[in-house]
């Protein structure tokens, strides 16, 4: 094929891809998955290598009560653009889980804790029928890192619609993206935990200065 | 002995007593912990474009019902029954139905046996190009010609060196959903637009109209009008492409040879499910919204002889010598190949998981994604009209010749009745924001009156004094294409090269294409995209083409007679007396919105 019409451009076009592809298969610019720790139709729990991110502490030990009450402190806003963006602050903050969610999530947060390298996270989803339950699925997705003695908690998605195919079943040509990741503001109560990792100028929670609070004697 | 039969007896109804104590108390947990599961109830809900979790009860009735129970001022019983009836009564006044935006207006009942979801997608273009002088003389008349009134006489495209406009390049409404289960879907798209180098405006054309069925994985069945599951780049959406727009390669071998849309019904397996897919279908190979009652010859009130034109048919031949000389000019009146039909097949394997159709890896893949597929179709009895210059002798139906020419196969236009069989293969690899694709094409054409046709008489019904110079050949051509996420999920450049040979007989008429591109995907998917594509197209306009390159259609006398003489009825100045290869350089600029 390449005969017919000489080496440059058509060969050249496809060594050159080649190459590239060969090239960009190597350096993974986003988060990837390395391991599934546990998957249903509830909830999917993995370890997602994410090559921007500064070393954690994993692997790290946490009960499931302990992140209990860790992820129900958590609060969100949507970020918005300006002018919006006067308006949402008037909006106060909502609950990220309820006692249900947090429940079926956090057994297998907690696995994914003790089972992380350092340069991995603990991605989640927390998937019910979508609006349109043939087709999507209502998903809420992000992470959690510990970086001693802070644990962080990234979110990507709240209550998205997450399209359960590849293509769009409605419209097999058409390919079913899943929706990017949202901007959200985080919030966490009590607002005393909620700090500022001087590693990452990211903000997380305290963690072991918040368990001595609210973890039970018991635990302690 | 007997002791031990008397305690036997008292310890045995005792053992029964204390099953039966466990079991009944089982039944009571769980008739108590029913209702306080059915207070927990409620469900998720659209509010405002927010999903939240709403309770079934009115949380202020709830709280009040709590307390006047742990106050004793109820019973138990009476705060059950009160969440029951207030649950019941929620379910019945709430409605039957469903309305959210998501990816288009979405309409649904609650027991999703019905949706509908309407979406619309316009792709509003800005195509700067310059074209050398070629253009203007000779032009093209062989792959795109456009056909002249009823008779449909040859004309070629030509055009000044430089253009820029504006084209609402697509201007689409789709109606989608399923009816009674979401296994039997339904999808109708309209097209309103123009394409570019298109005389009149766009009106409304029904593009697709179709019904799936997907209760049996292994066999889907669609019916309606659809694209044909033949070939990657046209079962592959104009919404998610690398490029403005296809290479031209891509539109001259469908399915058909004329349109890449066909009215039939295709079997398929569910390729979510199966990681080797095939498609299987039969259609009526006419192109969208047409069937082959609509093709037609002219024929002389006496069988089977051809009709005439205004100035009588022009050949001995193949007329019968029974013939009489002409009855009545140009009746376009016998429908013929009314009895064949279009079959076409593809086999697609997923190699590494499930590329799709879809160009370039917008997903990020996190894992490679590989397929290769392969295409074969067969249309018999496509007329282009009579296998001579002669045009309008037999005023062949135009619908297939003008499909022929929108879609870059005009050098097959006047050899007679013709049978297609394209073959197409495929193969596309996408990881971490990086996709190559290609596809390789030929297509046999089977000229059903085989020779040479014959183009000038001695007068009319004379012998023939000059036959066409070569015979039609195959198509064959290729592309390959590549891109390559900057910015993963929002900025891609992608460069395509594609290689076209229309006529494997002919010297002097490659076609070839090189695109670069660079895209952004500002909210991440493909339904909003501002595209820039650079795209370098030469075209070759050697070899012969029936009815616009010498010898020209005459029943006697000689085109270099000046004044043309009226024996030559297409005229005596070939179409491509000037050679050369036409060369464009285009840019378009293209913003797709599709809500």
């Amino acid at each position: 094929m390449c005969s017919r019409i000489g080496f440059f451009p058509a060969c050249g076009l496809l060594i050159c891809a080649l190459l590239a592809g060969m090239m960009s298969g190597g350096c993974a610019r986003l988060p990837y998955t390395t391991k599934v720790i546990h998957e249903d139709r509830r909830v999917v729990v993995s370890l997602q290598r994410d090559p921007k991110a500064v070393a954690y502490t994993h692997p790290a030990q946490l009960q499931p009560d302990q992140l209990s009450a860790v992820l129900n402190g958590f609060s969100l806003r949507e970020k918005q653009r300006l002018p919006l963006r006067w308006f949402a602050e008037e909006v106060p903050p909502k609950k990220i889980f309820r006692s249900d969610e947090i429940e079926a999530l956090v057994p297998f947060l907690a696995e994914g804790l003790e089972k992380a390298a350092s340069d991995e996270r603990v991605y989640f989803q927390l998937l019910a029928p979508g609006m349109n339950p043939a087709a999507e699925r209502d998903t809420t997705a992000g992470w959690i890192a510990v970086r001693e003695p802070f644990l962080h908690l990234g979110l990507e998605h709240y209550h998205a619609q997450f399209p359960i195919q590849k293509s769009e079943p409605l419209d097999l040509r058409y390919p079913a993206i899943p929706p990017e990741p949202g901007s959200y503001l985080l919030y966490f109560e009590p607002g005393r935990f909620w700090e500022t990792d001087p590693v990452s100028s990211g903000q997380a929670v305290q963690l072991r200065e918040f368990l001595k609070t609210a973890v039970p004697a018991s635990r302690k | 002995m007997k002791l031990r039969t008397i305690l036997g007896n008292i310890i045995e109804p005792i053992r029964q007593t204390t099953g039966i104590i466990a079991i009944s108390t089982l039944i009571l947990f769980l008739i108590e912990a029913y209702p306080a599961h059915a207070v927990d109830t409620g469900k998720l809900v659209e509010k405002d474009g927010q999903y939240v979790f709403v309770e079934s009860m009115d949380p202020a009735t709830r709280l009040l019902l709590e307390r006047a129970y742990e106050k004793g001022i109820i019973t138990q019983e009476e705060r059950d029954k009160a969440i029951k009836d207030s649950e019941t009564r929620a379910y019945l006044m709430q409605p039957s139905f469903k309305m959210w935006y998501d990816r288009g207006f979405n309409f649904s009942m609650n027991d999703n046996a019905f949706l509908l979801k309407i979406r619309g997608r316009m792709q509003l273009r800005e195509t700067t190009r310059w074209r050398n002088d070629a253009w203007r003389n000779p032009g093209d008349a062989k792959n795109y010609p456009e056909l002249l009134g009823v008779f449909g006489d040859y004309r070629a495209n030509r055009s000044d060196d430089f253009a820029s406009q504006f084209n609402l390049r697509r201007a689409r409404l789709l109606f989608l959903g399923h009816l009674l289960s979401p296994d039997f879907k339904y999808f109708v798209q309209l097209g309103f637009e123009t394409a570019e180098n298109a005389q009149t405006p766009g009106a409304a054309n029904l593009l697709d109209f179709y019904f799936l069925s997907t209760h049996l994985p292994l066999l889907n069945v669609q019916v309606g009008q659809y694209k044909v599951f033949f070939n990657r780049a046209q079962i592959n959406s104009t919404a998610s492409m690398q490029f403005a727009e296809r290479a031209p390669v891509m539109d001259a071998f469908t399915a058909s040879g004329l349109n890449r849309r066909d009215v039939g019904i295709t079997i398929m397996n569910d390729d979510e499910v199966y990681p080797v897919n095939y498609y299987l279908g039969v259609f009526n190979g006419a192109g969208p919204l047409f069937n082959r009652y609509g093709t037609y010859n002219s024929e002389e009130p006496t069988v089977p002889c051809p009709g005439g034109q205004t100035s009588g048919n022009p050949f001995p031949s193949p007329s019968p010598a029974t013939c009489p000389a002409n009855q009545r000019n140009l009746n376009a009146n016998f429908r013929d190949e009314i009895d064949k039909l279009m079959y076409a097949g593809r086999l697609q394997w997923n190699i590494l998981g499930r590329p799709g159709y879809g160009e370039g890896d917008l997903a990020y893949s996190e894992k490679p994604q590989m397929a290769v597929g392969g295409g074969l179709a067969y249309n018999p009895g496509i007329n282009t009209s009579t296998d001579n210059a002669f045009v309008g002798i037999d005023l062949a139906n135009l619908n297939f010749r003008r499909q022929l020419a929108t879609f870059g196969n005009g050098r097959q236009l006047g050899w007679g009745v013709v049978n297609y069989l394209t073959q197409a293969y495929d193969a596309v690899f996408k990881y971490r924001g990086f996709s190559l694709q290609g596809e390789y094409y030929f297509k046999n054409i089977d000229r059903t009156f085989k020779g040479a046709p014959c183009l000038q008489t001695a007068g009319q019904g004379g012998p023939c004094t000059a036959f066409a110079p070569g015979l039609l050949g195959n198509s064959t051509g290729w592309y390959v294409q590549s891109g390559y996420y900057l910015i993963p999920r929002k900025l891609e450049v992608a460069a395509r090269y594609s290689y076209w040979d229309p006529d494997t007989n002919a010297s002097g008429d490659l076609i070839k294409q090189v695109d670069a591109s660079i895209n952004w995907f500002p909210f991440g998917t493909y339904d909003y995209q501002l595209m820039l594509t650079y795209s370098n197209l030469a075209m070759g306009t050697g070899g012969y083409a029936i009815g616009r390159s010498n010898p020209l259609p005459s029943t006697g006398g000689s085109q270099n007679t000046v004044p043309c003489p009226a024996t030559f009825p297409s005229g005596c100045v070939p179409l491509d007396r000037v050679g050369g290869t036409l060369i464009e350089n285009a840019i378009r600029v293209q913003l797709q919105i599709f809500f």
